[in-house]
């Protein structure tokens, strides 16, 4: 191991990370309020939202997070959608994780068991009221653990976007493996940045759990 | 805007090509990374913590890192030491990343599988080995199926990612292609849809299996 | 036939056999009960050695099943051969959901004495229709009620054709209506004379069945008689204790 290489290189990847974790964050706050979109329309009275839902949902499932980003930032022109690499970056992966958001959210909430919104609404709360005050609540725990989960194929999915150079931590360690002949040195470093970002997101993820779920443990 | 699909009709050959490329991809991943992962699973399960701990330590390590690093890092580290084709290197590199997932999955059902089970087994007089082979490794793949074959589903995905290292699948053809053409949008939309059409399929397939698998647990 | 010595086992600093003497001769059906954890149910898994006991000896026809001697697999040899020649029924059934009925039964002679498939299913159709199951062959475990599993569970310990046949709470765990479908079958097999050993909190069944009975309380017998004996004039307050409070509730 060639450790003043790795000290080196440190800065240049740090520098890398926080793209990654500048483009994962943003792609999660819109990607929450997309999948939030999804799942009110998922349980709209008029069909044809329901339907779009359904099938928006199916295909961004269906279909490769890479063909999609390819597909808007090389064919996006086509239909007069031209975007820098960073907020395609963003744009794709928000409503990538979205279809996949909005199933854990109405998962978390179908868990909820229905005996509490049946006591809900006798008491006289509406359905917001009741979803609000009731049914989220319990939900909360569960949600967060998996929109956890999903934050956290969100950050190793942006390593894709160095397709469409970025220069977020993937692309400058090809980049450096590429200029240094050092795959070894490059890759650990670079991995280790990954685990820290992942780790960090389990542990607020945690955090925000125990916070979510107190009442549990009172 | 205007769209001109002509060019995809005229590619099609070299497309479809692609297409089976992916297809015999992804069925030797599926093959290396379940067998593979039972095996790593037995071997962890199984053997004392100081023997196994490379592969927990591999199984975390393919978990917590991104693929296409991994890709790039055998890529370059592999196509260093020895010269061997980028197909070789993309099937390995998907299939030990799938391998890890399809471990870890095999590592909670095995141990999911009753204490009951292994007592009955070994009354029946069956060694260890041989319990382990007719009664707690089918049980423990049964239940391990749901999460298999969406890991499965998911794989079949990252195959378009091998295209950064210039393996010969849907999507590498599809950047020929467009490179000659200027038609982007056209191929990476028949991209998606025949996506979607593996995609079908394979939860169609899963529902089946599914299905059949059910009254074995 | 079965034969114990002495048996003492250990959890811990818990002591809960503290030296057991015991003999099974051929054909005979003995009925073990006490209160839970009287030790009665680690008795009967010592049998099988899937308590390994920390003192004494148990023999099966002459041979001694455990063998503190005999290391690793050697031992494996040994007892993967000694437990071929016993039959274990669970309290929890413990079929395997992932064989067909008639796999369940026909796994053991197919693997471990290379019958063909042929003749192994033809035995396996005969046991399922001796518990009155064999319309039952081809489904999964998953399919059947409480009853039906132990059925099933005794045509696969059957199936080895053992010497002796250990019965462990086979009723505890099915719902009261079920229980009488497993007796009549434990019953036919009495008639027919196999050796039985039966832990159980049927009284009346044990009393009906078995032509020994023993109580058994923290780690001991405290009483071993003929069932009519043992039933209706109990020698130790313990034992008359249990009784009073169990036939009450199971009369």
């Amino acid at each position: 191991m060639d450790f003043d290489l790795m000290i080196d290189i440190t800065p240049l990847l740090v520098k890398a990370a926080w793209v990654t974790v500048d483009i994962s964050a943003r792609a999660l706050f819109f990607g929450f309020i997309i999948a939030s979109a999804l799942v009110a329309m998922r349980t709209s009275r008029i069909p044809p939202v329901r339907w779009f839902a359904r099938a928006y949902i199916s295909v961004v499932r269906g279909t490769p997070y890479f063909v999609q980003l390819l597909l808007v930032f090389y064919g996006g022109p086509a239909v007069g959608l031209r975007l820098d690499p960073f907020t395609c970056g963003v744009v794709v992966g928000a409503f990538n994780i979205g279809a996949y958001m909005s199933e854990a959210i109405r998962g978390a909430i179908e868990s909820v068991d229905s005996g509490q919104n049946e006591a809900s609404r006798s008491l006289g709360f509406g359905r917001l009221q009741t979803l609000q005050h009731i049914i989220l609540p319990q939900a909360a725990g569960l949600m967060i653990r998996s929109v956890g989960v999903l934050a956290i194929i969100l950050v190793k999915n942006s390593s894709l976007v160095s397709i469409i150079s970025v220069i977020e931590l993937t692309y400058q360690a090809q980049r450096l493996i590429g200029s240094t002949y050092k795959p070894l040195e490059v890759f650990t470093l670079s991995a280790l940045m990954y685990i820290v970002i992942i780790y960090a997101v389990m542990g607020i993820v945690e955090f925000l759990y125990r916070r979510a779920t107190r009442y549990a443990f009172l | 805007m205007e769209f001109d699909f002509s060019p995809v009709i005229d590619y099609l050959p070299t497309l479809l090509q692609g297409v089976g490329v992916t297809l015999l991809i992804g069925l030797a991943v599926a093959v290396m990374s379940v067998v593979g992962g039972q095996i790593v699973a037995v071997i962890t399960l199984y053997t004392r913590k100081m023997v196994n701990w490379p592969l927990r330590f591999f199984i975390w390590l393919f978990m917590t890192t991104p693929l296409l690093l991994q890709l790039y890092f055998l890529y370059f580290g592999l196509g260093e030491l020895i010269l061997i084709p980028a197909i070789v290197v993309g099937v390995l590199g998907l299939g030990f990343h799938y391998m890890a997932y399809n471990a870890d999955i095999f590592i909670a059902t095995i141990k999911s599988v009753s204490s009951g089970q292994y007592e009955a087994s070994r009354s029946l007089g069956f060694g260890h080995l041989r319990t382990l082979f007719y009664v707690i490794l089918p049980q423990a793949f049964y239940r391990a199926l749901p999460q298999l074959s969406n890991n499965m589903i998911i794989m079949v995905k990252d195959i378009s990612v091998l295209s950064a290292i210039g393996i010969g699948e849907m999507v590498y053809v599809s950047q020929y292609a467009i490179s000659v053409t200027f038609r982007p949008f056209e191929f990476y939309i028949t991209i998606a849809v025949i996506y979607y059409l593996i995609n079908l399929m394979m939860e169609a397939g899963q529902t089946w299996i599914e299905r059949r698998a059910a009254y074995r647990r | 036939m079965v034969e114990l010595k002495g048996v003492k086992k250990r959890f811990g600093d818990l002591e809960v056999l503290k030296g057991i003497d015991l003999r099974v001769d051929r054909g005979r059906i003995i009925s073990i009960i006490g209160p839970s954890g009287s030790g009665k149910s680690t008795l009967l898994r010592s049998i099988n050695n899937l308590e390994v006991i920390d003192e004494g000896i148990i023999l099966l026809d002459g041979v001694q099943v455990n063998r503190p001697d005999l290391k690793g697999l050697a031992f494996e040899r040994h007892i993967n051969h000694i437990r071929q020649n016993m039959g274990m029924v669970f309290q929890h059934f413990n079929l395997f959901p992932h064989l067909s009925t008639l796999e369940n039964v026909t796994l053991a002679p197919r693997k471990l004495k290379g019958m063909s498939a042929g003749s192994a299913r033809k035995l396996g159709m005969e046991l399922l229709d001796r518990v009155g199951l064999a319309d039952k062959a081809t489904s999964y475990p998953s399919s059947l009620s409480g009853g039906q599993k132990q059925r099933v569970a005794i045509a696969r310990a059957l199936a080895m054709q053992p010497k002796v046949m250990l019965f462990d709470e086979a009723t505890s765990a099915l719902d009261p209506e079920l229980v009488e479908e497993v007796n009549r079958v434990m019953k036919g097999l009495a008639e027919e004379h196999m050796t039985m050993l039966i832990v159980t909190h049927e009284m009346a069944f044990a009393r009906d069945v078995s032509d020994w009975a023993m109580f058994m309380d923290g780690g001991v017998v405290v009483e071993a008689n003929t069932p009519d004996h043992l039933f209706s004039h109990p020698e130790q307050e313990r034992t008359q204790h249990f009784l009073r409070k169990h036939l009450g509730a199971h009369a």
